[in-house]
């Protein structure tokens, strides 16, 4: 029973972590319909900033604001510098520039950062709680990280469903040209859309990396199982992207406890999660509606 | 060149004539008379040797193992300052192939085709090497001194006659652990952690042969799946309060971390690989503001050694590697890593002497097992080389880490794959010879 348990708590924190990626995949697909495969490498670039200074003796949530800040600082730079060139051509050509702005960052961040393999630091606790007479696989650093995915999830459905701004930024992504006659400054937007997908993407980076190990390419595996996190949320709901992690989390949590030599059918079952949510709902979990493209 | 070398002519033809085994002959080492020299192979000029290797500078397996060539470059560099072997400097290039085995084909194919070195030496990784074997064999280039301890490099010299182990195999240090533990801790319950491929079910066979049945569970963790959650939180369910872990460095550091989170607190015993305290401290050292202390986690867990590690400040090996780092090293201390890369280039200029004047890549293999078991050095257990055998080091001592030292706990024992008993070894430490120079003399004509 408390294996069960703790493979549980494992599966649920490690699910947290996806949707926290997820959230920032989802943010930028609403807000740009763009998917942004150089998240995971934007996101490391912030977390080695962030490194560097609790390195130089500044406090977590020092380091934290900072990481933060110069995402939303990165994202602009990428939308206006990168990405505006190229929007307007075939879709697919921002989502190619995109992967090779995934290898250019972290290629870059080993030149400044080194690619040495360096732990980085939690704010709480790493020792699961006490239960009884044992300690369960739920640290307070779980709770932290779980806690301010929530918040963000929460924020994020109250920025696009409540907010003159949110609804801008979403008519800006379905359709340009509409968008524009209605008097919504579409290139602005757009530019905003890019700047806080990469602050949640920032977030993402740190609270997956708090109690591990990062190097330039420690985000790897992880926009893996974010991209089906949010593709099993359906891409466009950032509750989704909650659910579509945790089950994802749980899921390989199971098949890697349960089944014989599963660790290393963890990411094979990640696909066939995916194959099978897709062949039932095409759109995805929480898909609102059928693509509708501009 | 000429001059230098003239002036510290040693007789090594001389020397050919006649002498039994190792030990103190006066041939190959400081130099070597120059003008006899010939190109006598590919990667052999009159004044240099060219070697080769690969191994995982960035990525995940580069903590640690990115050090060793580190350590072999310095050796090389003091070699070459005391007039290199037999009159030749060593050319030492190393390439970085991040531990991805598409990476290794290609760096070698480099190393062989581009560069044209005379042999492979130390490349790391099981998988890793795994990639070149066959190509280097079919090329007939010499494959020596490989950085793992798979039995594939030495069990069978008909099907790769071109490779040599150095490093004592997993499955021979799988029966030494297993040994110590029916020995000493007959009760225990013990689960296995074992890397899900040949290092781990090497490991695992050879403990198996002594205690299978005290293992009450066996976890294997994929390299890259950094979750091993599920894995420790079986073996606690399981029972077993005495795990035994075949896994890289990383890996120590992540279940010692999950342990910590599940209140689990078993005896823990690190196979050679995953062990090193320094490397294992400072991957866990930034969590200490997550109030875990750093290289204290390890503290009481037992491991196994080969070669003398820096923490023996008193041994004359460990004392003269120091030298050959403050002398020749770069940046940085001197590591556990670093003397793996020292002891391993020791080892290889011992094989380039007994190849005699001018080495050819039939020659050195077959002075490797002519003379290759009677070499002596930092290594702790003889060499197994000979016709039928390309196994490395036979031997292991057991120690305990106690805060950032480590003290032995059993004396090297010796065996060998397959139904081999174990034996105490017999032998002593070897001197150091004068400039941590080996002499070995010239085994072909």
């Amino acid at each position: 029973m408390q294996y069960f348990v703790n493979v549980t708590l494992t599966g649920l924190t490690e699910g947290m972590v996806y949707s926290a990626f997820a959230l920032a995949l989802v943010l930028i697909w609403r807000s740009t319909r763009i998917v942004n495969f150089a998240q995971g490498s934007m996101a490391a670039a912030t977390t080695f900033i962030a490194l560097a200074l609790i390195q130089a003796g500044q406090s977590y949530w020092v380091a934290l604001v900072v990481a933060l800040l110069s995402g939303l600082v990165l994202g602009a730079i990428v939308e206006r510098v990168v990405i505006r060139p190229v929007e307007g051509g075939p879709e697919l050509n921002a989502v190619i520039v995109t992967l090779g702005l995934f290898v250019a960052i972290q290629a870059a961040i080993a030149i400044v950062f080194g690619s040495a393999f360096q732990s980085f630091p939690t704010p709480f606790g790493l020792e699961g709680f006490q239960v009884g007479d044992d300690r369960i696989a739920l640290t307070p650093n779980s709770v932290w990280v779980i806690a301010a995915v929530l918040v963000t999830m929460a924020l994020l459905v109250v920025l696009f469903r409540f907010t003159r701004i949110g609804l801008a930024m979403r008519a800006s992504a379905f359709g340009q040209e509409v968008a524009r006659l209605l008097g919504v400054r579409v290139g602005r937007m757009l530019t905003l859309g890019w700047a806080l997908a990469a602050v949640v993407g920032s977030l993402a980076g740190l609270l997956i990396a708090g109690g591990e190990f990062v190097y330039p390419a420690y985000m790897d595996s992880l926009i893996v199982f974010g991209f089906v996190a949010a593709v099993l949320g359906g891409l466009d709901s950032p509750i989704g992207a909650i659910v579509g992690g945790l089950i994802l989390g749980l899921a390989l949590s199971y098949v890697s406890g349960y089944v014989e030599r599963g660790s290393a059918l963890v990411n094979v079952a990640a696909l066939v999660i995916l194959m099978v949510v897709l062949l039932v709902r095409p759109g995805g979990l929480f898909a609102s509606s059928t693509a509708r493209r501009a | 060149m000429t001059v230098i070398a003239a002036a510290t002519a040693a007789s090594t033809l001389a020397a050919c004539g006649g002498s039994d085994d190792g030990g103190g002959g006066d041939g190959g080492g400081g130099g070597g008379d120059a003008s006899a020299n010939e190109a006598s192979d590919i990667g052999i000029t009159e004044d240099s040797i060219k070697l080769g290797a690969h191994f995982p500078l960035t990525g995940v397996a580069a903590p640690g193992y990115s050090e060793i060539p580190t350590g072999s470059q310095a050796y090389y560099e003091c070699l070459n300052n005391e007039g290199g072997v037999n009159g030749r400097t060593i050319d030492y290039i190393y390439r970085d192939d991040a531990y991805n085995p598409t990476n290794t084909s290609q760096v070698v194919n480099q190393l062989v085709l581009e560069d044209e070195v005379f042999a492979i030496v130390g490349g790391l990784g099981t998988p890793t090497h795994s990639a070149v074997l066959d190509f280097l064999n079919s090329e007939g280039v010499p494959d020596l001194f490989v950085s793992s301890g798979s039995l594939l490099w030495g069990e069978d010299p008909e099907t790769n006659p071109y490779t040599f182990g150095w490093q004592t195999d997993y499955e021979s240090e799988g029966k030494i652990i297993g040994q110590y533990i029916a020995d000493n801790f007959p009760d225990a319950k013990v689960g296995l952690f074992l890397q899900d491929d040949d290092f781990g079910e090497d490991g695992e066979a050879g403990i198996r042969e002594y205690i299978d049945d005290q293992i009450v569970a066996a976890e294997r963790y994929t390299p890259g799946n950094t979750n091993v959650g599920p894995q420790i939180a079986a073996l606690q369910a399981a029972g077993a309060d005495f795990v035994v872990g075949f896994n890289v460095p990383s890996y120590t550091a992540l279940s010692q971390l999950t342990a910590l989170q599940l209140g689990y607190d078993p005896q823990w015993f690190y196979s050679n690989v995953g062990s090193d305290p320094t490397l294992v401290g400072s991957l866990l050292n930034n969590f200490s503001q997550g109030q875990v202390s750093d290289a204290s986690l390890l503290d009481g867990a037992l491991t196994t050694d080969y070669l003398p590690t820096v923490d023996e400040p008193d041994n004359p090996w460990v004392q003269e590697f120091q030298r050959i780092w403050d002398e020749c090293g770069g940046e940085g201390e001197l590591t556990n890593y670093r003397i793996y890369g020292m002891a391993q280039a020791y080892t290889t200029v011992q094989a380039l002497q007994a190849a005699g004047q001018n080495p050819t890549r039939d020659g050195l293999v077959e002075a490797i097992e002519i003379a290759g078991g009677d070499w002596e050095g930092p290594v702790l257990a003889p060499f197994r080389y000979s016709e039928d055998s390309h196994m490395g080091t036979a031997g292991m001592s057991i120690s305990r880490v106690t805060g950032d030292t480590t003290e032995e706990v059993e004396p090297v024992q010796l065996t060998d794959i397959g139904g081999a008993e174990i034996e105490p070894f017999d032998g002593e430490m070897a001197e150091v010879p004068e400039n941590g120079i080996p002499n070995e003399e010239s085994v072909i004509d």
